[in-house]
């Protein structure tokens, strides 16, 4: 049986660690043992845990493929969290919890005393992973921006690993960044409807009315600039979708933008699939349903077509075909008829007999001898 | 274009109207039994020939005639890729709720999307001429809804590739 890939979450915040954690700020004044885990979309594990004697300081745990494969250093996370705005509640602890390449302690007697800057911290702090799945992006994306790179940096491909199979990679080239996504699928028909969004996407990404978004391709190979990765890595079903990323994209705000977009574009695809499957399925059903019904409750007239065909007996053609005075007319010739024959002279049933006996014994040429 | 199918729809209703006079008969082979003889095909003396109507090589349409059964399987239009897994789509959800239309085959006839298995008791249940308006009717109908699918999804992928393309403005 086929695995389905569990497809993204959309909101920044993890709404379940959201959840943990209000619960946590509302009762750390109890002073219980609390320890919760959390996996979300397959990949992503949470371990949060708090002390009844150490009940102002919570403990989160994270573990992803980008902490675990190593492409993000503690050092690369201790700046990603130092750049958000929840850095004077939270740090990262110098021995993480077994089984967790992260651990970060969170200070609630540091949190905020009115309810609503509480609310939109733990909001912050939830979004904490989406935070660093971005920051790696991010970077890669200022260095061009920058323009520093060396020369021999260009169309070198960075891979980006987000979750256990999904995977992007970014590629450095003059004036510009390509960001492309190997797109693999479960099944075939889900190949077929992604398909039909990527040419969409390609012909707009072009058109006058998206000039602003980066202008986008699609190719069943991999690029010129992917030669030379791992097999494991090309080997896909759906072809391959790149981003040209260009400067005017990456200023001032709208980087968290394009990074946020381009980071969930394969979460994005993959719920457009799902939502799409669901939208044949539910039509689907209406149209068997009104077929079903078609079967048992047949209409009651028939089509012109088969009424033409059976054009009955002729002389009733006939008839259909005379007009209306002609039938009238018809009609009444009977009646006609009886009325000429009551004006005629008046017959005297037996008169004829006695008349073919007069004439018979005129003009007979035979004559016969009466027998006594 | 409507001109085409239509003469093709009516040439395939003519066809099951002259297939369709049915009769009981009990199997030959098999004592006390009575199964369509279509599909067994034992006696060749109560089969006819079968009837073929093409439309084009894509479209076609087969009608299976005996004593005491008629099997129409049916080859639907498939354009593209897209057409292809809707049109499968489609029919293996009608096929698996084939209970519901009583005359549906679970399994299509090899080379043909659907089938359909009509035996006389089905002609002496239902009225003759309403079971061939059904058929017809379901061959207009999944045309009709293999297109509107498509377009559906067509359009819902530009709205969500325009939407995905907006974020970045």
């Amino acid at each position: 049986m086929k695995k389905r890939r569990e497809t993204g979450c959309f909101d920044r915040a993890s709404p379940a660690l959201k959840e943990i954690l209000l619960k946590f700020y509302y009762s750390h004044e109890r002073q219980s043992d609390m320890d919760y885990q959390l996996n979300e979309f397959g990949s992503v594990q949470y371990h949060i845990q708090v002390c009844s004697q150490d009940a102002h300081h919570v403990y989160l745990s994270i573990s992803s493929p980008l902490l675990t494969q190593g492409t993000f250093s503690p050092n690369g996370v201790s700046k990603c969290i130092s750049q958000t705005s929840y850095s004077n509640v939270m740090e990262v602890a110098e021995n993480p919890k077994a089984g967790y390449p992260l651990t970060i302690r969170i200070d609630l007697s540091k949190f905020p005393q009115n309810k609503e800057n509480c609310l939109k911290l733990i909001t912050s702090i939830s979004s904490l992973h989406a935070d660093i799945v971005c920051s790696q992006l991010k970077e890669m994306l200022r260095v061009v921006n920058i323009q520093n790179t060396s020369q021999g940096m260009y169309n070198k491909p960075i891979k980006v690993v987000l979750d256990a199979k999904d995977h992007f990679f970014v590629v450095r080239q003059p004036e510009k960044t390509a960001v492309v996504f190997p797109m693999r699928f479960g099944d075939d028909s889900d190949v077929i409807v992604a398909t039909t969004l990527f040419q969409e996407l390609v012909v707009l990404g072009h058109s006058q009315s998206c000039a602003k978004a980066p202008p986008c391709t699609w190719s069943p190979i991999p690029p010129a600039e992917l030669r030379g990765e791992c097999f494991d890595d090309l080997n896909t079903n759906g072809g391959f979708m790149s981003f040209d990323v260009f400067s005017r994209h990456i200023k001032g705000s709208r980087i968290d933008k394009t990074v946020w977009n381009l980071s969930n574009f394969q979460a994005y695809v993959r719920h457009y699939v799902k939502c799409t499957r669901g939208f044949v399925h539910r039509s689907m059903r209406k149209r068997v349903e009104s077929l079903s019904e078609m079967m048992l409750n047949p209409p009651m007239t028939r089509p012109e077509t088969s009424l033409t065909k059976n054009q009955g007996n002729r002389r009733m053609k006939i008839l259909r075909r005379l007009s209306k005075a002609k039938l009238l007319k018809k009609k009444c010739s009977g009646f006609l008829k009886k009325i000429m024959q009551l004006r005629s002279k008046i017959k005297i049933h037996g008169l004829n007999q006695i008349r073919r006996l007069k004439l018979s014994q005129c003009y007979s040429s035979k004559r016969y001898a009466r027998l006594n | 274009m409507a001109n085409a199918s239509r003469s093709y729809l009516t040439c395939i209703r003519n066809t099951l109207e002259a297939a369709m006079c049915l009769q009981n008969f009990p199997c030959q082979e098999v004592e006390r039994h009575n199964k369509p003889e279509v599909e067994l095909k034992t006696s060749p003396e109560l089969l006819l020939n079968p009837v073929l109507i093409c439309r084009n090589e894509a479209e076609k349409c087969l009608i299976e005639i005996s004593i005491n059964s008629l099997r129409i399987s049916i080859k639907v239009k498939q354009a593209d890729e897209l057409e292809n897994i809707l049109t499968k789509k489609f029919l293996r959800f009608l096929s698996m709720r084939a209970e519901a239309f009583q005359v549906l085959r679970r399994k299509p006839v090899q080379g043909y999307d659907i089938s359909f298995l009509i035996t006389n008791y089905h002609c002496e249940d239902m009225q003759k001429h309403k079971l061939i308006d059904f058929i017809v009717q379901f061959m207009e109908d999944i045309d009709k809804e293999i297109s509107e699918l498509k377009m559906s999804v067509n359009t819902r992928g530009r709205l969500v590739a325009t939407e995905f393309l907006k974020q970045f403005l």
